[in-house]
Parts: C-alpha cells; structure tokens; sequence
C-alpha cells in the first residue's frame, strides 16, 4: 500500500521539473522508515500540494522535501505538520518564501521550538513588501536565521527585522548587506550587548541609515573599547543622544568609544552616569563630555570630575552653546574649573614661578625643563620622572600629583626645585682636586688611600690631560667606581640637605615630609649583603633617620664608624671639598666589608649616641684600623657563606633625583664654561669621550638606548657632541651679529624672518565665554619689492601731500605751554599781578592767582594701523560705480551702451583701483605725515583661512625706524585671504602693549565685515565673528588704547555699529577719498 | 634721624639751613666713602651719589653732615655770627619734574605792599656753607642743572638772575647729587656736562652681615630675624632686570624688620614691606613670596 501512494504521488509529480522528482525520491528514502501509513500518505500530499499551488511552487516543495529528512530526526510528524503549516500558509505570500523557510527548518530547529514557528515565519513575513527585491531579503532573513538564532532569541531578534525593515525603506542592498553581516556581527558581541546593539541600530537606521553598514562593520569594535558591564548602557545612551542629534549620532557613537578606552575602565560607570545627566539636556554635550573624559580625566579624579560636570551642567541650564563648548574644553571657564579643582600641578604652570625662584635663589640664570627634555636629549640622563640638574638648568617631572591639594604638590616641587637649586648654589659641581678639605684634614687627598694615588698629578698640564674633569679624575682613585659614586651621591646629598634647611628653614616642613616618605618606601636593610646594608644605612642616616636605621647589634661598632664621617659633613662650612673627603673615609671602610650575606638574630634599630656630636671621636678614629683586616674579621661571625654577592646601588631618592656630577663637570667643560670662564671650549676627540662613556658609572647605555652597544655608544657621542655644539654654535652666532664678517646678510638683504606663533582667545558670545588658546597669528614681515611706489604715490598726490604736512606740523606741540594764574608758579603773571595792584588799590580784594607755570608739553602717541588686507580688497573700485549708475541708464540702452564702451576703453587705458590700492595710497599718506610730527606707529597686514592661520604681516614695526625696507614692503602689500579680525586685533594689542606711550590708538582699515573659515558656525553666518572683533575692541579699550575702527564698505553701518557700539568709526562712502580722509580722522583722533 | 622708638608730641621747626642732626645718623660704612667724600668736602669738589634706591645714600649724606666740622662764622640775615658749631647744616632737595630754577634759587613773594626776596634752599645753602644734597637731580627739570654749573666748578658761584647777583659760596657749602642708574629712562639720563662735574661714589647694597647689622640697629628685630631678611634680600636681588626693575632695598628690610619686631609674623611682614611694595606682577610676586616661605618658617 505504501509502495502504490509513492507511486501515486511520483505520478503526480511528471508534470514537474524532474529536479523536484529527485528531490522527493531521497526524501521517500529518509522518511520512510519513520512514518506510519496514513502519516506518510498525508506527508505525500502535502508535498504535491505545494507542489501544485502555483506555478513555482515546485520549487518550494523541492524544498519541502528536502528538509522533511533532517526534521523529522529532530520533532515528530505531528509536530512537524504543524511547522509546515506555517510554511504552508506562506505560500499564500510568496511560495519561494515558503521554499526559504523549509530550506532553513531543519538548522533553525535546534533553536525554536515548533510554536515559536509563527513568529518566525511572521518576521521574516514583515519583511516581504510584494516586491521581488523584498522577496529576496525576506528569504535572506530564513536562509541566515539559522546563523543568527545561535545569538539571538528570536524574541530579539525582532529588533533586528525592525531594523533591517527600515533600513529597506530606503535602500534594499544596504538592507540585505547589513542581514548577511548580522550574523558575524552578533557573533562578536556580549550576549547582553546583543539587543541594545540592535536597539541603537535601529535608532541609527532611523536616524542616519547610511551610517548602518559602518556601524555594522565597526560597531562592534568600538563598543569593545566601553568596559563589559557598562556596554548596554552605552549603548543605551548613545540611542538617547542619536535621537536628538539625528546624523551625528553614530560618529558620537564612534568617537566617544575611543575616547573612553583611553581612561580607566574602572570610572566608565561613574563618566557614563554623568553623561547621562547631561544627555537630558543636551545630546551634544553628553557626548563631547565622554570625548572630553580622557583630558579630564588626566587631571581629576572621578569624584571631581563630578563637580566639573555639574558646574558645567549649570552653564549648560543657561546657555546649550555655553555648555556645550564647556564639555568640548573650548571654553576658557572649562579649563579653569578644572584647574581649580584639580590638585595636580603642572610644571607649564609653575615653571615661569620656580625658574625665578630658583635664579633667586642661586644668582645664576637657570632654566626650568621638564625632565622629558634631558632625557630626550641623549645625553647620559635616562629618568623622566625625577629632577635633576645638568648645571644650568633645573629639570622636574611634567607634573606633581601625590596628594590631595595643590599646595602640597606644589611644596614637591619646590623641594626638588630647592634640592637642586641647592646643588648649584652651594656647589655640588665645583670639585677641584687640588683643592684641600677644611673638615678631614687627615684625608688630604689622595695620600690617606692606597688606590690610585698616581693619578692625581695628572692634573698638571699636558695637551692630553686637558680633558680630564676633576670629578673624573677623583673617580678614578677608586677601583670600584660605582661604590665610589654612590657614596659620593650620599654625602654630597646629605651636605645639600643639612644646608637647604640650615638656610632655608621654611621649606623645612615640606622637606622632611618627603623624607619621611622617601624611608618608607626602602626595602629592607636584612636582605642586603653586608656592604650594601651599610651604604643602604648610610643613605637612611642622610635622610635624617637613625632610628630607621637597621643593623646586627653585634657590629654596632662597625657602624658608628661610617655614620660619624657622615654626620660630620653636617657641619657649619662644609663643602663639595669636605664631601670628597668623606667619599674617600668612608670607601676606605666599606671597600672593606665583604659583600656577603649577613647572618644574625639580633638585628635591631640603631641607637645612634653621638648624632648629637658631629665632631665627636678622633680623627683617627675615622681611620680603618692600620691592620686592615680587623674589619673583615669582625664580620667574620656573621657570614654563613662566604661567597661574594654583586653589588647594587641603593634605590634612589626621588626628592633628590638624578645626580651626576662627573657628567655635569664634563659637559661644563665641554661648554667652556668652568673655571675663569673665558676659557675657549675644549674640543674632544670621538676616542677621548669614548673612553669616558666606557668608564663612567652615570652613563648607562643600556639604558638610554635599546641598540647594541657599539651603535649606541656612537650614538651618545653625537648627542653629547650636539648639545655642547648648540651652545657654542649659539654663542659664535651671537658674536657674529655683533661684528660684520657674517656670510653676506649684511648686504642690505633681509635675512627671511620665520613667521613667529602667536596665540590667542577667541570670544564665543554663544558660550559667553573665551575659548582658550583658539587662535594662532603667524607674524610675518610683509615682502618688500621696490621703493618706487611710495615715491610715485608721493609724486602723484603731491597737492595732497603738502596739505597733511601742513595740517600735521600744526599739530607739532610747542615744547612748552604757558599755564596762567596759578597760586603759585615760576614767576609773577604779570597782567595778573597789575590785575590785581589795580583792584587792590581800587579797594576790592581779588584772587590772589598771580603766578603761572611753563609746562612741558610731550606728544606721546603711539599708532598701529591694521589693514584688512583679505581677498576682498582686490575688488576694483569702478564695480563701485557701475552698481551705482546701473538704473540710470534703464530706460535708454543706447545711452548705456556709449557710456559702457566709453567706460571700457577708460578702463583698457587706465587700469581700475582696487581697493587695496587705495588702502595703500592712505598708508603712504599717513606715514608721511606720521614723520613729520614724531609718533610712533606701526603698519601690520591681517589675513588668513583658518583659526590656526591667521596670517599677520609686518610692513612697520612699532619701533623700526622708517626707511626704504619699509617702502619696499608697503610696494608689496596684495590681498590674500579672508578676514578673521579678532585674532589680528589681538596681537595689535600686545604690540602696543610693549609700546611706551601715554595715547594708544588702534586703528582698523576694513573693507566689509570680519570673515572667515570657522569664524561662526558657517560661512554664511555673521554675529559670531562680530561678536568675537567687537570683544576684540573692547579688551583693547580696557588696556587704555583707543580703537577705531575705519570701513569703505558702504554697507558698514549696521555692524559697525554693533561691534563698535560706543566706539568711534567711520564708514568712508566714498572710497575714492580715502587717502585725504585717513590723515584727516587720524588728526581728529589725536589732536 | 628720630627713630621709631622716640616719642615726638610736638612738631619742631627749622629753617631749611639750620637743620642739623641732634644725634648721629646711624651710619655703617661699606668701604672707603667716608674717607673719599672727607677729602672731597676738603677739596671744594662736588659729589656725585650714584646707587639703588634705598641703599643709603641719603642716610650718608646725613652722616656726613653731621660728622664734617665746620668751626666758622655763619651768616645770617646780613649779620656775622659766630656759632659754636660742630657739624654741618644739611640742606635736602627732593628733586621732582616740575622743579625749576626759581624753586631752588629764590623767588619774590608779595607781602603787603611790596615785595619782599625769599632765597630759595640752594642759596640759602650757598650762604650758610651747608652741604646741599640734591636728590635724584635728574628728575629735576634741564634747567636747574645749567644752574648748578658754576657752584660746582672752580668759581663756586650761584648766579641770581632776578636780583641781578652772583652769590660766591661759603666755605664748607658742598654740592651733593645723587642719581639711580637703574631705573631711569636714556631720556633721564644725566648730561656729561654734568657728571663731569662731580666725583661720584657708587653705592650698592651692604653684604650680607652688614646688611643684616643695619636691619638689626635701625628696626629692634633680633638678629636672626634680621640675617634672614638680608639673606632674602640677597636671593631677592638675583632677580633684578629678570621681572624685577630693583631689588629689595635696605629700607624695606628695615620696614620688614620693624614689622616683625611689632609682633607680625615673619612672612606676613616681608609680604607687606617687600613682596607688594616691590612690583605688581602677580607672577614675580608669587616668586618672591615663595623666596620668603622658604627662608621663614611660619
């Protein structure tokens, strides 16, 4: 019976592509065995019917077969009708839809269970628009579902229909690229990420949908960089924000996820809290808050983050642009806030403060570097972190955060500051080795120690022995030179320290502070071999701390020893002389001491009974005892092993920081800069220094460069070569400009000037507040061509010309001018005095003002005149007028054509003036007048595109004397670009700042209104850059000059007057007369 | 010379050429200036104080005055009198820029009816043989110098233009300039025709120790106090032409000095008597402050 149904049903199949025919043998095949009879018949017929219900239904039925197999090993046949069903039902839509979904049942089944088949079936449905390309993304959605349901319920998976659905609507393949990603997309994701991935897309697809594909693709990526736990709220707020700022949602997105990589996972809570604060009332701000975290974060800790971002949320409450530039760090408040609350102090700050602290306190003109810069030099210094000095300047870490407020990070830096300062001022680099000890007269030098004795007379003359320094030649008594430098550091330390605070008890406090904590973070004496435990020890005593001082009380003898040549450095007078000394005293002891483990129960604090008595014990007593072996002996009870350990320096002191004399002494040398100080430098041969390099323990190759060491030896040199190179170079340069024998600059050629980097605010009136450093005016002196234009200007205005002198000279102040009737004076008025004989004798009483006063009367005016020199300066003049006549001739085009070609043929013969060309006539004008009564004044360009290019150029400086480089200059004067005038402004005010005179005038030539690239929100708009030039004006009145400003833009009158406001300007209208009116207002104005 | 200590109840009056110091000034010699300015006094040959402000150039002059014997007659009012003298009579002129001839010479004043000749302090010097010390002479106006020109040459003679007569100089009348190099303009600078009429005595700061004696006598501070501030003051002075137009004088140290001795805490007292007096620049201020926090404890 079975058998007939098949045959029945392979009957029926004839009239059907035999593809389908072979499709249902195998199926037959794989069901057979599972279905009962009246199962298999039903089975039979369904496929036929699917087959049958229209014409492509074949294929899906192919399908349908196909899968039948793979279900049925995985549901019953019942409950597989029931699946089919649904399918069944799709065919009504689209039957290779319905194809789709058997193909994808048998994959999709170990992740839904056979109710969930409508759903299924119902999203993938959603999709389908009647349409063949919706039909193809519906069947996409089956065929992929498999792959996405692994990650996805299908409860959420809704979200992404929706999203793919509405990504459709505006572009299918966008669609379909974004499904066939879905699946690897999810993949990479968190499964709690998963939906609110989905959720902001959707937000996206609705809000940018071209953005999709990217945020598919990079999505993921980003949303890695948020810390686990915090990614669903990320993403949650990024949602939130994308709705209301539509397109710039996802590069938010993007962005803010770099940025908060860069900070600490451990505040992504705390920094998205705060922004979700901000995201009620401004998307924007929430978003360059969390682009601003890392800068914050850099300086504040979350808890004052807090506080700035409510402070900020205040501004934000008021004014959304205020607030906004606030979180963008482009307002001048923003960085002060932050500031203020951080404890941080950085040396940018400071080092201005401490540099002059330090000069004061040394005499000498040190610089103040951030380490950083040493250390980038090459030069033997390896440690950006801790101070140090290379004898003329002072070198600190970038920045001091280690406790809460800023004072006590400030103290830090002025106890390193002072420690260092210290080194210069009370000599740390001044050891000369022929120089005798006032404190250890037993260690003259040299003759008290075995080693190396025959060295020191090399100090005499000799070409070779030249560059020796003689903190390498004291080096060089020692066989170990780095115990020798280690001791050297440690009392020369101690002596620097026991001075600072002898003559500086004011840093006293904040010294031992740093002590203290220098102590605590030792390692323990009791792991170190004997030798290294003293000097550890000896290092604890130069901080100040016998008790921390831990030794086997069996050999407290030993000890007191080296602690009292020590101590004695800490007598009134000691010096680097005195240290030297005591280096060699206590070698001499500790050169002595096995470096071996020591062994003993009794280790205990040391009591130190003499510190009080620097001077206490002989002399002698210093001395190892005369049989050098009783030291060794002593310890002998002590040491378990005997086997040698290597020696290691003690850890360093970070308030004293690095300490490199004999790298110091060299580089001074080097520099010429020892001893009488017109000593000429000492050149060095590659060989000599090399052989330094190889012998000094403050040089660390390995250290300062990750290259072999050949390579990187080499490489020191040069640095050390370069540096002292730069020096000298800069002193041979500065010799030069004085005598004439330079390489022809002389020639009346101008050397090219490097454009200088000026920086500057910018007024935000949105934000009502400055943004900091927004600016950068590039001075520049203006090019020169030829003097013959200022002649022939002169020439050509000679009328004009004399007329200003005339009127100029009138404003030439007699030297003195006599004051009348004053109470008292030089001398008797004399009509007052007969004025007053008369109506005495006439009986009345009068005033008694009878004397008078010459007062000296100064003209003292200082003038700097900016021109507009923007693009819009070369427009000619004659537009102007044929503007103007345009409507005049409406009637009669005869009329107009005659004047046009009249006008034409004027124009072929005589070139039309630009309005550049006229600025430059008036400067002509006005400078000649300008040296006929004295002031001074100087003549500056502005142009520019950009925030970080204006260009401002110099055609006179203030204090250049006139001549004809500045003819040749003002010849050269052409239109650039556009016009960002705050900026330019800006720097005319400082200029005039470092201008010594009683009347300040700044005065504007413009020709329309400021403009630029990013001065406003756009081109088009106008009230920032107004705003920002009218600010400009107004910092310039409250630094006691007076601004004018002067435009031939006919239009000028409406904002004039708003940037002017109370400010005197002028429009020109008729821009010919220019040049007579620029001479004239500028009398008006300083008469 | 009153010190702070010295209870004054009532004013006392002088004519300017009378005035003398009742008791010594306070003086403290750096290095050989009482000896040059002794022989300079013997020789008729006007001196020339150059040096920073507050350093103790007047105090000098004052010293000098006072130790400079002068056992002659005086003349006054047309009369000769014989006074039994020790010192010198001091005349001092604060120069200022509106100082004119007839300020320093003399000027009719309208009294009653007529005129009556008022001598200006110059002559009034002139004719009592006092040392007359003109302070930073060069803000004075140009003219006032031509003026001086023949008292400091040989003929030792004050021309009085409106009364028509040269005026010969006494015996024992020295003219004594000073000036501040330092802070004064090119423009302020004096003419060589001028300083190349005077010997000149620079004066700097005392060093440390001698600083720190002055400190000590002249504010009642006790010695500690007063080394300190000399220390600061050396520190402060490595900042001259570098944000500092001039370092901490002397007299402000004794300000500072006097301050603390009244019980104001050390840092408090240099803030007010030297950082603020000092400059305004907040940065350079803030420098110095550091400076005193460094030196004083609390």
């Amino acid at each position: 019976m079975t058998a007939q149904m098949i045959e029945e049903a392979r009957e029926g199949l004839r009239q059907f592509p035999p593809a389908l025919a072979q499709e249902f043998e195998a199926a037959v095949e794989a069901v057979l065995p599972t279905l009962e009879p009246d199962e298999l018949d039903q089975w039979l017929r369904d496929g036929l019917d699917i087959a049958r219900h229209s014409l492509r239904s074949w294929e899906a039925s192919s399908e349908y077969f196909r899968a039948s197999g793979p279900v049925l090993e995985q549901i019953t046949y019942d409950q597989m009708r029931e699946w089919c069903a649904v399918g069944i039902d799709l065919m009504e839509t689209s039957p290779a839809l319905s194809g789709a979904l058997f193909r994808a049942s048998p994959a999709v089944l170990p992740h839904l269970s056979v109710s969930q088949a409508n759903d299924w079936s119902a999203q993938g449905k959603s999709l389908y628009k009647g349409t063949w390309k919706s039909g193809s993304l519906s069947a996409q959605y089956f065929d992929v579902s498999p792959q996405i349901l692994p990650h996805l319920p299908l409860s959420q998976m809704r979200l992404l229909v929706d999203l793919i659905d509405s990504l459709a609507s505006h572009s299918y393949e966008l669609a379909s690229a974004c499904l066939g990603m879905a699946p690897g997309v999810l993949s990479q994701l968190d499964r709690a990420d998963r939906a609110p991935f989905l959720e902001f897309g959707g937000i996206v697809a609705h809000t940018a949908w071209v953005d999709a594909r990217v945020y598919f693709e990079r999505g993921p990526g980003a949303l890695r960089q948020v810390s686990e736990d915090q990614r669903p709220r990320y993403l949650s707020l990024a949602g939130q924000v994308a709705m209301q700022v539509g397109r710039l949602g996802h590069p938010y997105f993007i962005e803010a996820a770099q940025a908060i990589s860069e900070v600490d996972k451990d505040i992504h809570e705390g920094l998205l809290e705060l922004a979700e604060q901000l995201a009620q009332h401004s998307g924007d701000a929430a978003m360059e808050f969390i682009k601003s975290s890392p800068r914050v974060a850099q300086r504040l800790g979350i808890d004052d983050i807090a506080r700035w971002q409510e402070f900020g949320l205040q501004i934000l409450q008021q004014s959304r642009d205020g607030g906004e530039a606030f979180f963008r760090l482009e307002s001048a408040r923003g960085e002060e806030v932050m500031e203020a609350l951080s404890s941080r102090v950085d040396l940018d700050r400071v080092s201005e403060l401490i540099r002059m602290y330090c000069k004061a306190l040394t005499g000498v003109d040190v610089g103040v570097k951030a380490s950083e810069e040493l250390t980038a030099k090459g030069v033997g210094w390896v440690d950006e972190s801790s101070p140090t000095t290379e004898g003329t300047t002072i070198y600190l870490p970038e920045n001091v955060e280690r406790y809460p407020t800023k004072e006590e990070n400030f103290s830090v830096y002025k106890v390193f500051a002072t420690h260092q300062a210290g080194r210069l001022e009370f000599g740390s680099f001044e050891y000369q080795s022929e120089l005798a000890p006032d404190l250890f007269p037993a260690a003259q030098n040299g003759s008290s120690n075995g080693h190396g004795n025959g060295v020191v007379p090399a100090v005499v003359e000799g070409e070779e022995e030249q560059i020796h320094t003689d903190m390498e030649l004291f080096f060089d008594r020692f066989d170990d030179r780095r115990l020798a430098h280690d001791l050297f550091t440690i009392v020369e330390d101690t002596r620097i320290d026991t001075i600072v605070k002898r003559e500086y008890a004011g840093v006293r406090r904040a010294f031992s502070r740093l002590q203290q904590a220098a102590i605590e973070r030792r390692r323990p004496v009791e792991d170190m071999p004997a030798r290294q435990a003293m000097v550890e020890n000896l290092l604890r005593a130069s901080l100040d701390e016998i008790g921390r001082i831990r030794w086997p009380n069996e050999l407290a003898e030993e000890m007191r020893t080296p602690l009292r040549i020590l101590n004695r450095i800490r007598s009134e007078g000691a010096t680097v002389q005195d240290s030297a000394a005591a280096t060699a005293l206590l070698y001499e002891w500790l050169s002595q001491i096995p470096n071996v483990e020591l062994d003993s129960e009794d280790w205990s604090d040391f009591e130190q009974e003499m510190s009080a008595d620097p001077d206490g014990g002989e002399d002698s007593d210093m001395m190892p005892g005369s049989g050098s072996s009783g030291l060794e002996e002593s310890f002998m009870p002590f040491m378990p092993g005997s086997e040698e350990q290597p020696y290691d320096s003690p850890d360093p002191v970070d308030f004293r920081g690095d300490f490199k004399p004999e790298l110091v002494q060299l580089l001074m040398k080097l520099k010429g800069e020892t001893g009488t100080g017109d000593a000429p430098p000492i050149p060095l041969t590659k060989e000599q220094l090399q052989e330094l390099l190889e012998k000094s323990v403050e040089i660390s190759i390995n250290e300062l460069m990750d290259m072999d060491l050949a390579e990187s030896s080499g490489m020191f040199l040069d640095n050390l070569l370069k540096e002292v190179n730069q020096i000298q170079g800069e002193r041979q340069e500065g010799q030069q400009a004085m005598g004439d024998d330079s390489t022809g600059a002389d020639d009346g050629e101008e050397l090219p000037v490097e454009a200088a980097s000026f920086y500057y605010d910018e007024w935000d009136f949105r934000a009502a507040d400055y943004k900091p450093r927004w600016c950068r005016v590039q001075e520049q002196r203006g090019e020169s061509g030829t003097s013959n234009y200022y002649t022939e200007t002169l020439h050509e205005h000679t009328q004009l010309v004399q007329e200003t002198r005339k009127q100029f000279e009138m404003l030439r102040p007699e030297m003195f001018r006599k004051m009348k009737r004053l109470t008292d004076g030089e001398d008797y008025d004399l009509d007052a005095v007969i004025e007053w004989y008369t109506e005495k004798i006439a009986g009345a009483t009068s005033e008694t003002k009878l004397f008078y006063r010459r007062n000296k009367v100064d003209r003292d005016v200082a003038v700097a005149f900016l021109l507009d020199v923007s693009a819009s300066t070369d427009e000619e003049i004659q537009k102007h007028h044929e503007q103007r006549q345009d409507d005049q001739f409406d009637d009669d085009p005869r009329k107009y054509l005659s004047w046009w070609a009249q006008r034409r043929a004027e124009a072929a013969r005589h070139p039309g003036k630009r309005i550049i060309d006229l600025e430059k006539e008036a400067t002509v004008l006005l400078i000649e007048a300008l040296e006929t009564i004295g002031d001074k004044y100087g003549v500056y360009g502005f142009s520019g595109y950009g925030r970080d290019n204006v260009e401002f150029f110099v055609y006179k400086d203030m204090d250049e004397p006139f001549g004809d480089r500045i003819k040749e200059r003002i010849d050269k004067i052409a239109p650039v670009r556009s016009t960002r005038m705050g900026p330019a402004i800006r720097h005319c005010i400082w200029k005039l700042q470092n201008t010594d005179a009683k009347v300040k005038i700044l005065m504007l030539l413009s020709d329309g209104r400021p403009q630029d690239h990013g001065y406003g929100r756009d081109r088009t708009e106008k009230e920032y850059a107004i705003h920002d030039t009218k600010m400009a004006l107004t910092e310039a009145r409250r630094e006691g000059m007076v601004p004018f400003a002067l435009t031939v833009d006919r239009a000028g009158h409406d904002y004039l007057k708003q940037m002017c406001q109370d400010m005197a300007y002028e429009v020109v209208a008729d821009i010919e007369s220019l040049p007579r009116r620029l001479p004239a207002l500028y009398r008006r104005l300083t008469g | 010379m009153t010190t702070a200590t010295e209870a004054i109840t009532e004013y006392r009056s002088w004519a300017v050429e009378e005035f003398r110091a009742e008791e010594e000034p306070y003086y403290v010699p750096v290095s050989d200036e009482i000896e040059v300015f002794e022989a300079a006094w013997n020789s008729k040959i006007p001196v020339l104080l150059k040096g920073p402000t507050g350093c103790g150039k007047t105090r000098f002059v004052e010293y000098m005055a006072y130790h400079l014997n002068r056992p002659l007659a005086v003349v006054r009012d047309g009369k000769t009198e014989i006074e039994d003298e020790s010192n010198l009579p001091l005349v001092t002129v604060a120069c200022h820029e509106d100082l004119t001839a007839s300020d320093l010479v003399g000027r009719y004043l309208l009294e009653g009816n007529e005129t009556v000749w008022i001598d200006g302090p110059l002559t009034r010097a002139v004719k009592a043989g006092a040392i007359c010390y003109l302070d930073e002479v060069v803000e004075a106006r140009k003219d006032t110098t031509v003026l001086i020109h023949p008292l400091t040459d040989h003929r030792r003679i004050l021309p009085v233009e409106k009364k028509s007569q040269l005026l010969q100089a006494r015996d024992g009348f020295l003219l004594v300039i000073s000036f501040n190099p330092g802070y004064q303009s090119a423009l302020k600078d004096l003419k060589q025709s001028t300083r190349q009429r005077f010997i000149a005595v620079e004066f700097d700061y005392p060093p440390r120790e001698t600083e720190a004696e002055i400190v000590q006598h002249e504010s009642g501070c006790d010695l500690d106090v007063a080394l300190n501030l000399a220390k600061m003051a050396e520190k402060i002075r490595n900042l001259r032409e570098h944000g500092l137009a001039e370092g901490a004088s002397t007299r402000l140290l004794i300000y500072a000095g006097r301050m603390i001795a009244e019980g104001v805490s050390p840092r408090r007292a240099c803030q007010v008597a030297i950082v603020w007096p000092l400059t305004d620049d907040g940065e350079v201020q803030r420098s110095i402050e550091e400076v005193v926090s460094s030196i004083f404890e609390d």
